[in-house]
Parts: C-alpha cells; sequence; structure tokens
C-alpha cells in the first residue's frame, strides 16, 4: 500500500510539474526580437529610448527592436550573467571606463564603420577618448552625452568674503588659492564644512575613482602608469601619498561633509556646505533650490594644470550581434534624433557631439554650465583604459575610502598598488597591454 | 471598624498609585523606542511619498522636515501607477502578485506533497533522500543562480512568469516543516482511512491536509513573504516588463546620475501596501509562523 502510494504521489507531483512547465512556456515573453538593445537609465531615458525604437521600427519595417532595460546598480552583474548564459544582446550600453575590459575581453566589435560618418565626425575629443580602444585605436562605443565634475559655490557667500572667482579653466584656483578659500570658508558664520566631496556616494559608485583621480593627476601622480600599465611606483609613489596626505588633511581639519551626513549639504536650509565637488548632474540639484546663486566654477589646478574626470554611458555593438549593420543603422538613427537630444538637453546632458553643445544654451557661451564643458575641451582625463579597471577601480576606491578614515595613506596606497599588479600579472599582464609597441 | 482598617490597610489602587511599578514603565518606554525606530523609517517613507518635488525631499533629510509634508500629493503616485509605458508599476505591482499567488499556491501543494510521500510512502533509500534534502537546504541561492539562468534559457523560459515561479515553488526547508508534522500524525489514522477504502491521494487531500493548516500556513507565509522579496533572480531572468516584479521595477528609479526619491518612495509604498494588509489580516498566522519556524527549522 505504502509503496502505491509513493508511486501514486510522486508520478502526479512529476505530472504537476510538467503541467507548470507548459503553463510557464505559455506564459514565455515574446521571442521574435531581431535586434536585442541592453541598456539602463533614469526614467526620463527609458521613455524616450522606448519612443525612439518604436519610431525605428515604424522607419525600418521588418526590423524589430527588443529593449532590455536593466537598472543601473546591477548593470555590470546582468552582463556578466548575459556573458555567462551566452546571450549577449546585439548593442548594449556600458559605462565608459568599463570599455578596454570588454573589448579585452572579445564581447565588443569597432563601430566606426557601422555608425554614420556625420556622427562620428560630430565627436568631441572627449568622447572620442571614452569610445576608444589603446591597443587597436579603434571607435568601439559612442553617446549622445558625456560627463564631468566641477565646483559649485553661492555667488553671494563667495562675493560677501571677498574669495575670487574663476570664469575659466585657464583661471582655475590654485592649490594655493584652493585651500586659502577652505580655510576662509570654515570659519564664516553658518558653514560647517567648507567642502562636499560627496563622500557619501560610497564605494558603490564609480564616484570616488572618477571624481578624486584628477586631483592626483593634476598633482602630478595617476593609479597606474599608463605606459608601462603598472601601479606600484605609481599610485603608491610620493607624488601620490602626498596628494592623498593632502586630500586627509582636508578631512582631518573637518572640511568635507562626512559620509553619513547624505547628499544634500550644499543646498539643504542653511547651506552647511560652502563649496560641492560634484559632476554636472549636480548643477539641476543645487539650481532648483539655490537659483541663479549657484555659480559653477572650474576644478582648481593643483599642480602645472587642472585635470577634469569625463566618461559616461555609451553604446556599444557585441561582436556577436546577429546583424552588426542594423544594429549601427539604430544607433545612428537613436543618436540624430531630434526628440531624443531634446529630452537630455532638457535633463541638462553633457554635450559628448558638438552639434548637441551648440544647442545646449546650459554649456553655450555664457550658459550657467559653459565653463564645465571648457573642462570638456582642456582638461579631461579619461580613467585608465586598461582590462584591469574593475581591480584598478576597486583597489582605488576602498584605499581612498580608509584614507579619509585615518588610514596611514603610505600603507593603503601600497596595499592598493599590489592588489591591482597581481591582478594583472594573474592575468599574464592582459597582452598586449604593457608590450612595447 | 471598617474606618480604622482602611487607614491601616490601603486599597490596592491605593497602593499602585503610591508606588508606580518602575519596571512597567521602563518596559513600557523601551517598548516605545523600539516601535518608534521600526516606525519612523515607514512614516517618512510614506510621508516622502507625498512629496512630489524629489529636491525637496532631498533638501529635507536630515531634519525633522523629512518627517512631515506640507501640501501633500498623490502626483507620485498617478505618475507611477500606470500599466504601460516607460515604467508600468501597475503592471509590475501586477506580476509581482501573479507570481506571489502562484508561488505560494503551487509551493504548499508541492512541497505537502513531497512531504506526505516522504513520511508514509515507502521508497527505496527514503532517509538518504530525507537527508539529502536538509543538506540541500544550506546551498545559498546565489550559488547557484548562473547554472539555473543558463537551464532556464535552455528551457526557453527567459522572461516569463513560468522562470520566476517553478524555481523557488519547492524548498527542502519547507518538505522538512511539513515532514515534521506529518509524522506526528498517529498512525491510527492513516490506517482508519485506508480501512475505509481512500486513496493515498485522498488521505492526502481530505485526511493530512486539513489537519496540517497551521504548518501549511507557516509555508505560506514564510515562502510568501520570499518570493516578494525575491530580487537577484527576476532581475537576471527578466528582460522586459513583461514578468519584471514591482521589486526590480523600483530599482529603475536609482538613475547614474540622479535618484528619483519621489518616484521610488511612491513605488515603496505600493510594494508594501499588500504586505501591510496581508500583516494586518493575518497578523496572529504570522507571529504564529516564525515561532514555528524557529523552533523547527
Amino acid at each position: 500500500m505504502s509503496k502505491y502510494l509513493g508511486k501514486r504521489l510522486l508520478t502526479l507531483l512529476g505530472a504537476a510539474s510538467a503541467l507548470s512547465v507548459t503553463v510557464g512556456a505559455g506564459l514565455s515573453g515574446a521571442q521574435a526580437a531581431e535586434l536585442k538593445v541592453m541598456f539602463q537609465g533614469d526614467p526620463y531615458e527609458i521613455t524616450i529610448i522606448t519612443d525612439v525604437a518604436k519610431r525605428f521600427e515604424a522607419a525600418n519595417p521588418g526590423t524589430t527592436v527588443q529593449l532590455i532595460n536593466t537598472p543601473h546598480d546591477a548593470y555590470n552583474e546582468k552582463i556578466g550573467a548575459a556573458v555567462s548564459a551566452g546571450s549577449l544582446p546585439d548593442i548594449l550600453q556600458l559605462d565608459a571606463p568599463f570599455l578596454a575590459n570588454y573589448v579585452w575581453s572579445g564581447f565588443l566589435q569597432p563601430v566606426g564603420d557601422l555608425l554614420d560618418k556625420a556622427l562620428v565626425d560630430d565627436m568631441t575629443a572627449s568622447n572620442v577618448a571614452q569610445g576608444t580602444y589603446p591597443i587597436d585605436k579603434a571607435l568601439y562605443a559612442i553617446g549622445l552625452t558625456d560627463s564631468t565634475v566641477a565646483l559649485y559655490g553661492s555667488r553671494k557667500q563667495l562675493e560677501e568674503l571677498k574669495i575670487r572667482i574663476p570664469t575659466s579653466v585657464d583661471d582655475a584656483w590654485t592649490r594655493d588659492e584652493f585651500e586659502a578659500a577652505l580655510k576662509t570658508l570654515s570659519t564664516a558664520p553658518g558653514v560647517k564644512w567648507p567642502l562636499d566631496l560627496f563622500r557619501s556616494y560610497g564605494t558603490k559608485t564609480e564616484w570616488i575613482t572618477y571624481a578624486y583621480e584628477p586631483i592626483l593627476v593634476s598633482m602630478g601622480c595617476d593609479v597606474i602608469d599608463r605606459t608601462s600599465w603598472k601601479a606600484t611606483g605609481t599610485l603608491d609613489g610620493k607624488a601620490c601619498v602626498d596628494a592623498t596626505t593632502e586630500m586627509q588633511n582636508w578631512v582631518k581639519q573637518g572640511w568635507v561633509v562626512p559620509q553619513s551626513a547624505g547628499q544634500n549639504q550644499f543646498y539643504a536650509e542653511g547651506r552647511p556646505a560652502a563649496l560641492a565637488w560634484g559632476g554636472h548632474w549636480f548643477y539641476a540639484e543645487a539650481n532648483a533650490k539655490m537659483g541663479d546663486d549657484v555659480v559653477v566654477m572650474p576644478l582648481p589646478k593643483f599642480g602645472e594644470k587642472g585635470v577634469s574626470p569625463n566618461g559616461t554611458w555609451i553604446w556599444s555593438v557585441a561582436k556577436t550581434a546577429s546583424d552588426p549593420a542594423a544594429a549601427g543603422k539604430f544607433l545612428s538613427f537613436m543618436l540624430q534624433d531630434p526628440a531624443y537630444r531634446e529630452a537630455y538637453k532638457a535633463h541638462a546632458g553633457f554635450p559628448g557631439l558638438k552639434s548637441f553643445a551648440a544647442a545646449s544654451p546650459l554649456y553655450a557661451d555664457k550658459g550657467a554650465m559653459a565653463v564645465a564643458f571648457e573642462q570638456a575641451g582642456k582638461s579631461a582625463v579619461a580613467r585608465p583604459p586598461h582590462p584591469a579597471y574593475p581591480t584598478i577601480t576597486l583597489a582605488f576606491q576602498n584605499a581612498m575610502t580608509n584614507i579619509f578614515d585615518g588610514a596611514d595613506p603610505q600603507a593603503e596606497l601600497s596595499k592598493a598598488a599590489k592588489k591591482i599588479d597581481d591582478d594583472i600579472l594573474d592575468n599574464d599582464g592582459y597582452q598586449p597591454f604593457g608590450q612595447p609597441e | 471598624m471598617s474606618t480604622v482598617v482602611s487607614a491601616s490597610t490601603p486599597s490596592p489602587v491605593a497602593k499602585v498609585s503610591a508606588k508606580p511599578d518602575i519596571g512597567a514603565i521602563v518596559k513600557f518606554v523601551a517598548v516605545l523606542i523600539i516601535a518608534l525606530v521600526v516606525i519612523s523609517p515607514l512614516f517618512l517613507l510614506f510621508v516622502a511619498s507625498l512629496k512630489p518635488d524629489r529636491f525637496q525631499i532631498l533638501a529635507d533629510m536630515g531634519s525633522f522636515r523629512a518627517f512631515w509634508v506640507s501640501e501633500p500629493s498623490l502626483q507620485n503616485f498617478a505618475d507611477i501607477a500606470t500599466f504601460s509605458g516607460a515604467l508600468p508599476f501597475g503592471r509590475y505591482l501586477l506580476n509581482s502578485l501573479i507570481i506571489l499567488f502562484c508561488t505560494v499556491l503551487g509551493g504548499v501543494f508541492l512541497n505537502s506533497m513531497a512531504a506526505f510521500v516522504l513520511a508514509w510512502g515507502r521508497l527505496p533509500g527514503r532517509a538518504v533522500v530525507l537527508t539529502g534534502l536538509i543538506g540541500l537546504y544550506i546551498v545559498p541561492q546565489e550559488s547557484i543562480v548562473l547554472p539555473l539562468l543558463s537551464l532556464v534559457n535552455k528551457a526557453g523560459l527567459g522572461d516569463s512568469f513560468a522562470a520566476q515561479i517553478l524555481p523557488w515553488m519547492a524548498s527542502p526547508l519547507y518538505i522538512f516543516l511539513i515532514y515534521q508534522f506529518f509524522i506526528q500524525v498517529p498512525r491510527d489514522i492513516y490506517d482508519a482511512a485506508t480501512v475505509d477504502g481512500a486513496s493515498p491521494f485522498r488521505i492526502y487531500w481530505s485526511v493530512f491536509l486539513p489537519l496540517s493548516l497551521p504548518v501549511l500556513a507557516t509555508v505560506a507565509i514564510l515562502l510568501g513573504i520570499e518570493t516578494w522579496n525575491q530580487y537577484l533572480w527576476p532581475l537576471m531572468v527578466t528582460q522586459t516588463d513583461y514578468a519584471r516584479p514591482i521589486s526590480v521595477g523600483i530599482a529603475s528609479f536609482f538613475g547614474h546620475d540622479s535618484v528619483y526619491w519621489n518616484s521610488a518612495m511612491a513605488a515603496s509604498v505600493m510594494m508594501m501596501v499588500p504586505v501591510l494588509i496581508f500583516y494586518l489580516a493575518f497578523q496572529k498566522w504570522f507571529v504564529s509562523s516564525f515561532i514555528s519556524s524557529a523552533v523547527k527549522g
């Protein structure tokens, strides 16, 4: 009886599972997409990309676009899963500093010949730099936009304290001027912290490498030697140790908004933070609360020249794309779509195309963010275009966090440099990187 | 006489008012603080969801104004509670409910059947199966995500409801929980049903299931919470809005440049409300389910 019971119920269980699979297959999503596009973005970007895809389908009968919208915070994990499952989409958006890793891993193909030539010619130098693989110098990705970091202040406050307001990259504060300004602001009425470095973004984002590496470069060092591709001797060299010690000193003096204070101290009630070392997107937030009092200044020249970051989410074509020509056609269509450009313009998108810059009053001459756009042409330095970048950024972020928290800069940078070099060694130097040209 | 007694022996009421119970006051204050700590983030979430200006939400953070809304508006909810468009949260919520309903219903059914077979069936190597089952429980979900994704894709189930329901219906923990309950049922009950001519399925369905309502409620509640809070798996397996649940949808408001706190807060309230309603309606079951799973699991 019990044996009978076992067999019958197991059969029933099997049947139930089979039924579930059958029903499940019936519930399965549409499979007929010919052009799969994986992307992430703010809600307005999702809306406009969805609209553009519909317009592209209408203009190209027979071509179907399947959009794979993925939350920003989990994008790289999703790419990893797609690679493991052998299901990379035809077109994928990627964060610019990860491009070298993706190209080296064999995921992407050059897009220069797939895109409209006019579009490629329209790219700013910074945009070309963020999409170019340094080994074959080919263009692997393109974007309508780019990014930068600027220094934000209150015009009224700076004028009252008689602190000079720089108006161009060439006119940027020197290291001494910057520190003098911080000192003056630290004693100004109502100021709790003279500078918000947005430490609250934490290590989950790219912020630390993106926004702080330019300080190191401006002070004469870098996170890695860009010729030999070795971190030891560069990241833990004297120049970088001095630079990070100075940054640590800002924190020790109580000049920097702590990580726990959030991201609103520049414009919150009473304006506890006097200056903000913020991304171009921060202007909209600050302007919404402070109006025209917000003044945008170039990043300081800590050494011979000022250095600013660049790079944002850009579009590439997978090596496994079923129809690369159609993928290029879609990207050309999207990047020239008037409504697509208008949406980014309305959200203060930082121009990566010259024609887009000309049509963006915010970044044009006399525009509130003109000096930020000037940086893209004069002081932008891309993060290290190397396949080890995921390790580089993680090691540097951890080191900087510990240094800000009071750890010894030399020890932390040496540890980070070793971690980076070990990863490169573990991958046999990521050849042909590091080989004589 | 009575006057003398009342003067020398105070009534219990008079005794309480004269000597307050310090222990009870401390306990009350402690409970109040804990309640405030638990409720304040939920209250802040609710208040922020009524502020349409995301910059205002940010500006208010860090002050008591975060807990106050001067001009409450349902605009955030109106903006996102749609069934089409870029981020259709009405659809996401419906998807979550469909996934929840199917997983819990199927899960209770499958787990209890498996437990019944293990408890009362004469299977070869039953002890080994049972041991293996318990061993499976220690395998973390994260470690099987990639092979499972590959399997699901090969089965043609990518971007589907089935991909989110089938892998999580059966669970070693829940089979074991129900198994423990089933083996405590007296053999006489099983034998009596057999003598009456009931088939094994009839015994399972008409005798054991009605007897097992408490443990089935425990499984339904725990499986329901687990399913509702799933993030990693639906993130990996869904490609489009077709079967995307609300937990993944909310993450879309955390963009690369900005966080859309107003929409994220409204979406979080939308995700929280069904759980709150369910919890308030079945509070007693929730408490007993957590106690029983803690003891037996």
